[in-house]
């Protein structure tokens, strides 16, 4: 009984520190190795950092993470071109359907490097750090059930349900057939 | 039970036997189960007490931990981020965890005894509200161990702590913690009224009510009348939060303000939730220590509820800096400075009561001293903040923190440990050291002051509340020394008076009934009190009824031995009116507070929780009013 107590409260640990830690400044040897993805040849897919795998991928499921990815979201003008996810001049992100894959690795590739047709880099602009905490935000986005961790409504006009609230692709009709 | 007449009543039995029936009538169950299910506000008022000083206890590490931090420029001990969780958990801990719930306690413990009956109203109640009330601190505190504690300040101001900028459930933590102090607190205000208002001893008319009842009425009705504000609050924060409500989204047509209204009309009459009890403390304290009963009793309950009403008139001077409009300033500046007007004429009755007594020199009295001295001050900078340039000026600095340091702790935390001292006997049976005593009040006294003093000064010169370091070249680097050293110093009187208390409660000497030769009524039964209070229930001849018959109390007689078993008075004049049953232990309280708390803390993580978890609370509450079929059940 007391051991098995432990053993809750122990899990509890885990998953309350994994979702609630705050960073606010990463490890610089750390901060270095999370840029060292290694995608496959034609930029989608392949295989994250070690680090990122040894962190336990805190970018997609840490609160304050995902904030952060939210905040960077509006700072950096995602919204000129992906509206709130709905998608304008660039493709929609809360359909599911990506064009260069939906795994963090292509995500961070796409962030980092750009893509053909009007996806500029932001290799110079965001730090590494930042762009995994857009990867892991634009991931949630897309998500097709809620989240604890996700960020919920800004304070302002809404477009769409908050992220928390997944699926918020429930409503749009079904992705195009390419 | 057997051969026992079905209706058994004290006047047919001697003495004895009415004590022993009593005891078997009223006591609580052996065993775990039974502490679980007790109803006897003498030991839920225990409890009440001890987890509070228990949170007082933790809440002071937390201050600690801040003056290591800020103790040099620059310092290394906490990070931003952390120490933001800490100030967020001293002052939620020490506002909504310690200070009301300690008061209330102290009430759930001793406003039945001054009142003279055998248990407080809604005994169940009761328990439902310590268990409410714990489930509550071990939620905010868990929280902390898991790095999830709040980081958004006590007071919680969106859009700082809305779903834009609080990621995480460290916001929805705070704001559910408060929802269970507050349904903690609501109950206890119910019982202390109803109390209060129909089972006074008999001939307690409202002009003989102890002032320490009188300020807990009081009270109660402050908190009936400002925690739904809060309530309101805090839940639409969490539906903000969680669900994507806008009503503190101005782009929506929410208010960002509407928060600040909506926090501050409970938040001020809060601090006169804290502040009241005390006053009633020293108020009650204060004759035996003088030696004559205390001067001008008309006025200080007339002052009292003067403080009550104008408490909901001066919520805005928190939120002077928030661009109101200039009438509106205005007239909080007047209705804040005004409320030092009937405070000022409860200290001048006491400075009276001084002044024609014949004082002796007892630990709680050197406490009510260095009330008078310390609150003082605070009411004196509580005057200069209510002007609208001078708050503009210092408004969240450092001038702020030591102000309402003053009036917490010199208003309500040093009566309050005078009360300890005070009632400590008749609780526990054993005297607390008159010689620690007196280390205890004089460390925290010249402690306190040496502490919170100079953050006036600090804050004059513009020191910001709420940061977690600065910088080497700014002037405020030696007096933050100076104030972590001092607080060391309060941290050990505290140190001091925890030992006291804790050693007392084995090896102090005897009590006996009445150690202070004190006129209220709770002093009229042993110490500690048996489970029914007063074997027979006493009868009241004047306001100082132990004072007024030395030799014998007069008592009322002819309630029931074989079911518990109350005696029901008029309002005003404690005319007898009827017997009425008081509730026996119940393990259903308990379970209502376990299943309420499952779906106030599942609420955090889904709004489903609401939906799911009613259906326990639902399957608890009939539980627990489902008819037994025992003798308390009789109309």
């Amino acid at each position: 009984m007391k051991r098995r107590a432990a053993l809750v409260m122990a899990v509890a640990m885990l998953v309350g520190c994994q979702r609630e830690q705050r960073d606010l400044r990463l490890d610089p040897p750390v901060a270095a190795a999370l840029d060292q993805v290694a995608p496959t040849a034609n930029g989608i897919g392949g295989a994250p950092p070690d680090v990122y795998v040894a962190l336990g991928g805190p970018y997609e499921s840490n609160a304050y993470n995902l904030g952060e990815g939210k905040r960077l979201y509006t700072w950096f003008n995602c919204k000129g071109c992906h509206a709130d996810g709905g998608g304008a001049s660039g493709p929609a992100l809360m359909d599911g359907w990506w064009r260069y894959g939906a795994d963090p690795v292509s995500l961070f590739v796409s962030l980092r490097d750009g893509r053909p047709n009007g996806m500029p880099a932001y290799r110079d602009k965001l730090t590494t750090e930042q762009i995994w905490q857009l990867v892991g935000y634009v991931q949630t986005i897309g998500m097709a059930s809620a989240t604890t961790a996700a960020p919920s409504r800004n304070d302002e006009m809404q477009s769409r349900p908050a992220e928390n609230r997944a699926p918020a692709a429930a409503d749009l009709p079904t992705p195009p057939s390419r | 039970m057997t051969g026992i007449p079905h209706d058994l009543r004290d006047t047919e039995v001697d003495r004895d036997t009415v004590e022993r029936r009593l005891a078997e009538t009223w006591r609580t169950r052996r065993g775990f189960w039974g502490a679980i299910a007790t109803v006897d506000h003498k030991i839920i008022g225990r409890r009440y007490i001890v987890t509070a000083f228990v949170f007082l206890l933790l809440g002071g590490v937390l201050g600690l931990l801040m003056r290591w931090q800020l103790a040099t420029p620059e310092g290394r001990a906490l990070g931003p981020d952390l120490y933001n969780q800490v100030f967020t958990m001293h002052g939620a801990n020490m506002m909504f965890l310690f200070a009301v719930p300690v008061m209330e306690a102290m009430a759930v413990y001793l406003v039945p005894l001054m009142v003279g009956t055998r248990n407080i109203a809604f005994p169940r109640l009761n328990a439902f509200s310590y268990w409410i009330y714990l489930a509550g601190g071990l939620l905010l505190w868990v929280a902390f161990a898991l790095d999830m504690g709040p980081d958004i300040g006590w007071f919680g101001y969106v859009p700082l702590s809305g779903p834009q900028y609080a990621p995480g459930k460290r916001a929805d933590i705070w704001a559910q913690m408060i929802t269970f102090t507050e349904i903690a607190a609501l109950a206890v205000a119910v019982e202390i009224v109803v109390t209060v208002f129909k089972q006074r001893a008999p001939g307690m008319t409202l002009d003989r009510i102890p002032l320490f009842v009188w300020a807990m009425l009081v009270t109660s009705f402050i908190v009936m009348l400002a925690m739904p504000a809060i309530m309101v609050g805090s839940t639409s924060l969490i539906l903000d939060r969680l669900v994507g409500t806008h009503f503190f989204n101005p782009a929506e047509g929410g208010d960002v303000l509407l928060w600040q209204h909506l926090f501050w009309f409970f938040g001020h009459p809060e601090v006169y939730i804290i502040f009241l009890p005390a006053t009633g403390m020293i108020s009650s304290m204060l004759p035996a220590f003088v030696r004559r009963p205390v001067f001008g009793y008309l006025a200080l309950v007339l002052s009292m509820v003067t403080i009550g009403i104008l408490s909901f008139g001066l919520w805005v001077h928190h939120m002077f800096t928030t661009g109101l409009p200039r009438l509106g300033e205005s007239f909080f500046t007047a209705s804040s400075m005004a409320i030092a007007v009937p405070a000022g004429v409860q200290i001048f009755c006491w400075i009276a009561t001084l002044w024609d007594g014949r004082p002796v020199f007892r630990t709680p009295f050197l406490f009510i001293l260095a009330f008078f001295f310390t609150f003082v001050l605070g009411g004196m900078t509580g005057v200069m903040v209510a002007s609208v340039p001078l708050d503009t000026q210092v408004h969240d600095t450092y001038f702020v923190v030591a102000h309402f340091h003053y009036v917490l702790i010199g208003g309500a935390v040093f009566p309050l440990l005078g009360a300890v001292y005070y009632w400590y006997p008749k609780i526990v049976g054993r005297m607390m050291s008159e010689r620690l005593g007196r280390w205890v009040a004089g460390l925290i006294f010249v402690g306190f002051n040496l502490a919170f003093f100079p953050m006036h000064i600090l804050g004059l010169q513009g020191m910001p509340r709420r940061v977690y370091t600065y910088q080497a070249d700014l002037p405020w680097g030696p007096l933050n020394m100076f104030v972590s050293l001092s607080s060391l110093m309060l941290a050990a009187g505290f140190l001091l008076f925890f030992i006291d208390a804790v050693r007392s409660a084995r090896s102090g000497p005897p009590a006996g009934d009445n150690p202070w030769d004190s006129p209220s009524l709770e002093w009229a039964t042993t110490s500690p009190p048996p489970p029914y209070n007063f074997a027979r229930i006493p009868v009241v001849t004047g306001p100082s009824p132990l004072w007024e018959n030395r030799d014998e109390l007069p008592v009322a007689s002819g309630l029931r031995l074989d079911r518990r078993e109350i005696v029901i008075t008029s309002v005003a004049d404690a005319v007898p009116e009827a017997r009425e049953s008081s509730p026996r232990d119940s393990l259903w309280p308990f379970w209502a507070a376990l299943t309420t708390s499952v779906l106030l803390i599942g609420s955090i993580f889904s709004p489903w929780a609401v939906v799911w978890g009613s259906i326990p609370v639902a399957i608890a509450l009939i539980g627990w009013f489902w008819p037994k079929g025992t003798p308390e059940d009789e109309a």
